[in-house]
């Protein structure tokens, strides 16, 4: 019920006209707040949601039969997705893979759209909480082609404004303020993005995924929205998550 | 032998119809149309349309409302005469998007400004009666500013199809305008 109560309340605070739609940087209050919610991060309740599917399937044991892992060693096989799955036959990030496993238990799989995927992806990662990102992008020819069309994808200038991944998050402009907002470094250790989505929203009062925040990146610099699960958005993901190769994965994260 | 083989064959099989089975289970849309139709031109040189850099009140209005606001949905005052909040595409009602160019540039009563590009302040003073720049350079530089700098990280504003000459012509003569002091 307190959960309850506080969520409403965050979604009240970050409705407020003035704070959502201007889009200011953080107040002292909202700075506050953010220290509370690190405690208590509301995003903790899809989180568990997602560990009731996991549990429905056959739990840890099962994924990591299926991923062909000892079930000790699946933390650190997490850690290090993006990555090539030979049964599946493609590069694949965790949704995905979990659509592949929910099929090979005989359930349909969720959407990667939907919010049950995003509980479900967010808790699997979890698993690999206090573990360092190791993806490998040199694996296999398969990584080594996705990091290279990530790479161009970041790069990509496009859309309404002729904007590109890179013109806002390139080492030249990351730590300026566009608008009130500080243009982040993606590859930060305070940042580090690959390795806290899905993360709770405190202006959006939501969870989302890290494909899922590259798409609002998008939306809001009117590049064309690229689909989840798409290779083209897949190796984005793999060339972001090696921007935060070593850094400890921490689900769910909590940003502004 | 025979035997044999055949029961190899089978599981060979049978495990690569698993591997096909998972992939259909898996979705992964393929992006490359969306990206084609949204691709970026190149760089594009314009020369400035007759009559473009105006003391008209209601033009130099018009292109400061585009500096500072972000789309029709967004800006809390209403445009000025002359500039839509909405416009129809294909059929559907959609904000009109302005320049936005506040999210990067400080300049005269700038609310809120980012510090990407240069502060624009005094931009009349400094860098067009100093002769440092022309009215030319900065309707291109708004137009497509890759042609000045092809690294650049300011937005394509002409070149992508968002603004019309008119509309550019009226964000320069706003740039390079003399302002009320602040
Ligand atoms: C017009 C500028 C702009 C463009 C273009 C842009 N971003 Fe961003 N991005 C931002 C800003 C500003 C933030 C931080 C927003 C905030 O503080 O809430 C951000 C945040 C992010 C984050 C979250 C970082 C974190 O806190 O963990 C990711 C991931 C990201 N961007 C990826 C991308 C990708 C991928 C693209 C290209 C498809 C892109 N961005 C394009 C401005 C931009
Ligand atoms: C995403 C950031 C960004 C946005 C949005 C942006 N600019 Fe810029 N602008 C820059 C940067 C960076 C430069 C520095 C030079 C360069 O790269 O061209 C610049 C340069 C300029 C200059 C040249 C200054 C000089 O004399 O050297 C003018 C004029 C200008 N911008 C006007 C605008 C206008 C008008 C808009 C909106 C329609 C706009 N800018 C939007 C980033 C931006």
């Amino acid at each position: 019920m307190k959960k309850l109560l506080s969520l409403a309340l965050i979604g009240a605070l970050f409705s407020a006209p003035g704070l959502a739609q201007e889009k200011l940087s953080m107040t002292k209050a909202d700075r506050a707040m953010y220290e509370e919610m690190k405690e208590n991060n509301p995003a903790d309740i899809f989180v568990e949601e997602g560990a009731e599917y996991l549990d429905e399937l056959g739990g840890e044991e099962t994924l990591a039969k299926f991923l062909g892992v000892k079930e000790e060693e699946l933390p650190k096989y997490i850690a290090g997705f993006p990555r090539y799955i030979d049964k599946i036959t493609m590069v694949v990030a965790i949704d995905q893979m979990l659509q592949a496993f929910m099929y090979d238990r005989g359930k349909k799989p969720f959407k990667l759209k939907s919010t049950k995927m995003d509980a479900f992806s967010a808790y699997v990662k979890s698993l690999a909480n206090g573990e360092k990102i190791n993806i490998d992008v040199n694996a296999n020819e398969h990584m080594k082609k996705a990091y290279k069309l990530g790479k161009e994808m970041f790069e990509l200038r496009r859309g309404k404004r002729g904007l590109s991944c890179y013109s806002c998050h390139s080492p030249d402009v990351v730590g300026l303020r566009l608008r009130m907002q500080i243009l982040p470094d993606l590859g930060d250790p305070k940042v580090k993005a690959a390795a806290t989505w899905p993360a709770y929203r405190m202006t959006k009062g939501k969870m989302f995924t890290l494909q899922k925040r590259f798409q609002q990146c998008m939306k809001n610099a009117l590049l064309a929205k690229i689909p989840l699960g798409s290779p083209q958005m897949v190796a984005l993901e793999v060339y972001i998550t090696d921007m935060a190769k070593g850094q400890e994965i921490e689900i769910p994260g909590l940003k502004r | 032998m025979k035997i044999i083989s055949l029961t190899l064959s089978t599981l060979l099989l049978s495990s690569f119809a698993i591997a096909k089975d998972l992939k259909s289970a898996v979705e992964s849309p393929d992006a490359t149309k969306i990206l084609q139709k949204d691709r970026l031109p190149p760089p594009k040189k314009y020369s400035m349309p007759k009559n473009c850099i105006t003391n008209d009140k209601l033009a130099i209005e018009r292109g400061k409302y585009m500096f500072h606001n972000l789309n029709g949905k967004k800006a809390k005052t209403p445009p000025p005469p002359g500039l839509p909040k909405y416009i129809v595409i294909k059929g559907k009602k959609v904000p009109k998007q302005y320049g936005n160019c506040v999210a990067c540039h400080n300049i005269e009563g700038a609310v809120g400004p980012g510090n990407i590009g240069p502060d624009l302040h005094n931009y009349k003073k400094y860098f067009i009666d100093s002769g440092v720049r022309d009215y030319h350079f900065v309707y291109q530089k708004i137009a497509d500013a890759r042609v000045d700098n092809p690294k650049t990280h300011m937005t394509i504003n002409l070149t992508t199809g968002l603004f019309t000459p008119k509309e550019i012509c009226e964000i320069t003569s706003y740039v390079v305008s003399q302002k009320e002091k602040k």
